[in-house]
């Protein structure tokens, strides 16, 4: 189990930055999944996303913190934002986003129950160990191995980006009416 | 260097994608773009057959298993008889849906764009032997579905098809994501080989808690892929809503592409943890079988009907897994089951391939799933009727259809473990035959001996014809299906190659 004694713990001034992440994280994944606003729900979203990219950095992971940032709060927020927008949904408190009481209590069992599990199984399995000198990953080094060993993984993900494309936009457009394909305007 | 001829397959078919995506840009007939499709999955069946006898031509350096990218990617019997199913089973499902999509205001090319994209990535996924690798090689088969579950657009139960389908598909994504990631913490390897043997070392210390997180959450990912009961809700919605060739692609490629990363990742990366993941797919087993055969019994809509029989089949492939059960298997006995899982699965899609190639075909007459309209088609269509028996008494497994041997091999490979728990496993399974026999004769029965109902021109369907493109694929998976079950050597002899893939590499 955990090693290190409280006088070390707060002895060392990496922990409360960890924390000074942390805790606001935590806030912030708390309000996503209760605050009964899409728009709310999806800034802190932002926040949540921040704070574990902060936690990348404290860890010398500067790749995945930056990916993470653009990526995650770059790219995928910003489309949710849009969607809401584009689809006119409605935006602000939204009813219907509450579960009855009986809903929510056993997903809050069911979701406790795995954070005990999954915490205690981590704990036993990495509570001793620290973390060694963090190695500066080149961003060099990860184009090398994705162009080498990953090289299958990176192609495919790329035909899994362009069918997403192309099916999402036959999905989404308007279908030509039978008149306009009739007057060989469109086609399907 | 790149060895290309192993890549071959991968290639072509990437290629055929792309010129199915260009040939959609021409004002051609859309059915053109089909028949691109075909030709592409025909031409990359080719390197699959050059590399399966690479020994005996003389062009081809036999250099045996073939692996890539430093362990990750292999080309072995294995993955090339899988490789082979697939480009087979989708040229089929590709047949099914020309005509249906001509029947009706289709997208069409985008649609074979999709369904040839999922094709790739189950192609990518018989040769993944690493987390990475395969975790998106299952992206890229599932991806692509989601949208064609929902390309019935005006339709809402199709909508309410696709949307199911999609969330349940990400958060499944999501659970086996997670738990790769512990995989892939606790030994600190993403080859299966690594993490073989890197778990040797686990049993017993700190870590194993982690690992056996990690082991079940990856396991609980691909139940949700092979929608295994208790993780099967989304499976008769999205069936019955989605375009019936897509409901056929799903229930064959797309399932088997799950059960082979099934099959990998347990019989490879886990191969030392049987005491866990044989208790889990024990339990997945008996439930799938028992659970999809008695809602089977209860179904009026046929796609309903086939879905819940997907379930179930879906049990009676996990049952040799789930016969690992039983402490201390060894090697030949594991072999066994392998052999078993990989037969029932090439069986599995020519059969239920052709029940489905039979329902289009039939639903394009009646325009109903309705079993009830479906009643005296021998009257009015005896070729499609006799079909519908072949293909429906095969799934249930009777003498002389192919049906009949994947189940022999299944409960053998059960049996030679031995033991309480095989036994048990044994006996749910042949329950289960009997269920299923029921409800597969039941519609054979109506389309036999009940009278038409009314309401069913039988003049005007009696002159209606069969689609050239849909009686090709009848004949196809007729064949199959006979063929196989006069001669069962030729899949023995077939799943025999796999077996050196379950002695490890």
């Amino acid at each position: 189990m955990v090693a290190v004694t409280a006088g070390d713990w707060f002895s060392t001034p990496e922990n409360y930055v960890f924390l000074a992440i942390a805790l606001p994280l935590v806030f912030a994944g708390w309000r996503v999944v209760t605050s009964s606003n899409v728009v709310h729900a999806v800034l802190y979203l932002v926040g949540a996303l921040g704070g574990s990219a902060a936690l990348f950095l404290l860890l010398g992971a500067e790749f995945v913190a930056w990916a993470v940032v653009l990526v995650y709060i770059g790219a995928v927020v910003v489309l949710f934002l849009f969607g809401i927008m584009i689809t006119r949904a409605p935006i602000g408190v939204e009813v219907e986003l509450s579960h009855p009481l009986r809903v929510r209590i056993s997903a809050a069992l069911v979701s406790g129950a795995l954070f005990v599990l999954i915490a205690i199984a981590a704990l036993t399995a990495f509570g001793s160990e620290s973390i060694p000198e963090a190695e500066v990953t080149r961003t060099a080094d990860i184009g090398q191995s994705i162009f080498e060993r990953f090289v299958i993984p990176f192609e495919v993900v790329s035909v899994v980006l362009l069918a997403a494309l192309v099916g999402g936009i036959v999905i989404a457009r308007r279908d030509p009416s039978p008149e306009e394909i009739a007057a060989g305007k469109e086609t399907l | 260097m790149i060895d290309y001829h192993a890549l071959a397959p991968e290639l072509l078919l990437a290629g055929t994608v792309l010129a199915v995506l260009t040939v959609d840009l021409l004002r051609v007939e859309k059915y053109w773009v089909a028949v691109v499709g075909l030709f592409g999955l025909f031409l990359s069946f080719i390197p699959v057959l050059t590399l399966g006898f690479c020994d005996t031509l003389t062009f081809c350096e036999d250099t045996g298993t073939r692996f890539l990218f430093g362990e990750s990617y292999a080309v072995d019997s294995f993955s090339l008889v899988l490789k082979a199913l697939f480009l087979g089973s989708a040229f089929v499902a590709v047949l099914l849906s020309v005509g249906y999509l001509e029947s009706d205001r289709f997208w069409q090319g985008e649609f074979y764009f999709l369904m040839l994209s999922s094709v790739l990535g189950a192609v990518v996924m018989a040769s993944s032997r690493d987390l990475v690798t395969i975790f998106v090689a299952l992206e890229l088969v599932t991806g692509p579905t989601f949208l064609m579950a929902g390309w019935r657009k005006g339709d809402p139960r199709s909508n309410e098809a696709m949307l199911k389908f999609f969330i349940i598909g990400v958060l499944s994504a999501a659970l086996l994501l997670f738990g790769m990631s512990l995989v892939y913490g606790t030994t600190g390897e993403l080859t299966f080989a690594g993490i073989r043997a890197e778990a040797a070392g686990i049993r017993g210390g700190d870590l194993e808690a982690l690992f056996t997180v990690g082991v079940l959450f990856t396991l609980l990912g691909f139940a949700f892929k092979v929608s295994a009961v208790p993780f099967h809700f989304w499976t008769p919605d999205t069936y019955e809503g989605s375009p019936t060739p897509v409901t056929a692609y799903l229930s064959v490629v797309s399932k088997t592409a799950g059960f082979v990363g099934l099959l990998a990742i347990c019989y490879l990366a886990f191969r030392d943890a049987t005491f866990l993941w044989g208790p889990a797919l024990w339990v997945l087993a008996a439930a799938s079988m028992t659970v999809g055969n008695l809602a089977a019994l209860r179904q009026t809509n046929i796609v309903r009907l086939l879905g819940y029989s997907s379930i179930a089949q879906g049990g009676f492939i996990l049952v040799p897994f789930g016969a690992a059960v039983a402490a201390g298997v060894t090697d030949v006995q594991l072999e066994e089951a392998f052999f078993a899982t990989v037969t029932y699965l090439l069986i599995y899609a020519f059969m239920n391939l052709g029940a489905f190639a039979v329902i289009i075909a039939g639903g394009n007459r009646l325009r109903s799933a309705e079993i009830g309209d479906w009643a005296g088609m021998f009257g009015y269509a005896p070729g499609l009727a006799t079909m519908l028996a072949v293909f429906f008494f095969s799934l249930a497994g009777i003498p002389p259809l192919a049906g009949w041997f994947a189940k022999f091999v299944m409960f053998r490979a059960v049996l030679s473990v031995g033991g309480g728990w095989a036994a048990a496993l044994a006996i749910i399974a042949a329950v289960n035959s009997v269920i299923a026999f029921v409800y597969y004769a039941k519609v054979v029965k109506s389309a036999f001996m009940d009278p038409a109902p009314e309401h069913v021109a039988v003049a005007d369907l009696a002159r209606m014809p069969t689609v050239p493109s849909l009686q090709f694929a009848l004949v196809l998976t007729v064949a199959g299906v006979i063929v196989l079950g006069i001669f069962p050597g030729i899949i023995a002899e077939i799943g025999e190659l796999t077996k050196t893939f379950a002695s490890g590499f």
